[in-house]
Order: C-alpha cells, then structure tokens, then sequence
C-alpha cells in the first residue's frame, strides 16, 4: 500500500476545501471551520488514492492555462463533430462498421493516460475498453463505430488533436 | 439583453433535447450492445451538457442565483468525471462476459491478441 505524504494531503485539502466553499457558498467562519475539518479529514485518508505523482503539478499559470484551454475550447470543439457525425449515422440511417482497433500512445504519466482514455470514451463514437502497457508505451484498445484502418492511421483518427493538448497539460 | 440571453438558454436547452433524442434513436436503432453504447454517449455529453449550460444561463442572468449557478458547474463536472468510467467498465465487463455481435466484427484487435 502507498504511504500519504504531506504534499498529496495539503492538495487533496485543497479539492475538496475548494468544492465545500462551491457547495455551500457561503463565508460564515462556522461553515469555514467545519469545511476545514471535513476536508482534512477526507484528505488524510483519500490522498494515497488521490494523487500518485507529483501533488503540485498544476500549480503553474501557463499549464492550468493550457488545460482550461484543452477542457473549454479544444474537447467541447471535438465533441460536437463527433455527436453531429453520430447524429447523421443514426438518423440517416448510414452503414456502421463496429471493431476494434489497438492504438498507440506516447503518453508517459498516469493522469495523461487516464485522462486521453477519458476524453476518447467521452466522444461518441468510440470508447476505450482496455489500456496495456508494451515496451514503456500504452496502446489502448477502442472499440470504435467505423474501424476503417488500424495501427497509427487508427490513432490520429480517434485522437485528432485531443492527444497532442493532453501531453502539454499533464506532461513537460 | 436579458430577451436574447432567454432565446441563448432556450436554444441550448432545445438543441440538448434533440441530442438525447438522437441518442435514444441510436439505442433502438444499432444493431449491437457496444454499438448502442457508443449512441447512448450522445446523451450524456452534449444531451446533458446543453440542458446544463442553457440552465447555467437561465440561473445567472435571470433568476440571479449563484448557488443554482454553481451546482448545475459542479453537476456538469461530475458528469464529465464519472460517465466515462462507467462506460468504460460496462464496455469492458460486456466484453470479457463474452457478449459479441451477432455479425463478427470485422477488426476484433482484443480478441485476436487475448487469445
């Protein structure tokens, strides 16, 4: 079993302390204190499962920047072309082509992967179904709705621009 | 101003029906488990995401309420966070259930390398 370290904790707090002031917005001290306990609470036991690598790696003006960027504008930009395409398969009446192809990655941390098999299983028309880890690279397996091609060409299909954003967030 | 934000709200709220119809069109009409799988995200992405913003919209500007506003964000998030997870282990338990469609698919890359 992992060991909670301190960084993981003070960032775990400051999630949850962050949600509580969202959820109750309100700045009475006693809903401040009670806050406060709560969430270290749920920190000191969640952090080992909550963060694995490094606890502050957003806090980086120009990388929360890039990710805000990633979650507002390029994924929403991908995900209405995949619903309208999914919209013209299912109320056109066009031919589907289930399989499923193994894909590449070069993606190296934790977050980047879960969060690339994330946003590719958010996006109609794909979904991840399992991630195995060859020579030091993921490969993902995604069942997709029009297997056309396989390998890499599979790859830059699914992934389009989601996997070059993701790497700028979470990685270097 | 406060009438073009209702038509804005109205809009979302209405092109977010039209995804959740399609998607449950997509349920009826695919012809396999994964396949329906795949319609049924229409749903949950932008089925539940323009419901979401046009009422985002309707809280801020017209009913001024900033703790209607911020649960329908803190909604939104958990949506994003949690649906891929579940469809992902569903995909995944479907499959190793031993659940296929009933024509073979045509490239089956998990198949041919769990064998």
């Amino acid at each position: 079993m992992r060991k909670t370290k301190a960084p993981a904790v003070i960032a775990t707090f400051v999630v949850c302390f962050l949600f509580w002031l969202l959820l109750t917005w309100s700045v009475k001290p006693q809903e401040l204190i009670a806050g406060a306990v709560v969430s270290l609470a749920a920190a000191l036991f969640s952090a080992r499962f909550f963060i694995h690598e490094k606890a502050f790696w957003f806090a980086n003006p120009a990388k929360l920047f890039t990710g805000l960027f990633y979650w507002v504008c390029v994924f929403p930009c991908e995900l209405i072309k995949a619903n309208l395409h999914m919209a013209k398969v299912v109320l056109g009446g066009c031919k589907v082509k289930p399989g499923i192809v193994k894909i590449p990655s070069s993606l190296e941390s934790d977050y980047g992967r879960a969060a690339l098999a994330n946003s590719i299983t958010l996006t109609p028309g794909t979904i991840t179904m399992e991630i195995v880890e060859e020579e030091g690279k993921p490969w993902y397996y995604v069942h997709w709705i029009e297997a056309e091609s396989d390998g890499e060409e599979a790859g830059e299909a699914i992934k389009g621009r989601m996997e070059k954003w993701i790497r700028r967030f979470w990685e270097k | 101003m406060l009438m073009w934000i209702k038509i804005i709200s109205d809009v979302l709220i209405a092109c977010g029906a039209f995804f959740a119809l399609v998607g449950v069109l997509g349920i009826l009409r695919m012809p396999d488990t994964f396949c329906r799988m795949q319609a049924s995200t229409c749903v949950s992405t932008l089925g539940v995401l323009g419901v979401a913003l046009g009422g985002l919209l309707h809280a801020i500007f017209v009913m001024n309420s900033a703790s209607t506003a911020v649960k329908i964000a803190v909604i939104c998030l958990l949506i994003l966070v949690t649906n891929p997870v579940g469809s992902h282990a569903i995909a995944k338990g479907a499959y190793k259930a031993g659940i296929r469609p009933e024509t073979p698919m045509e490239t089956d890359d998990l198949g041919r390398d769990s064998e």
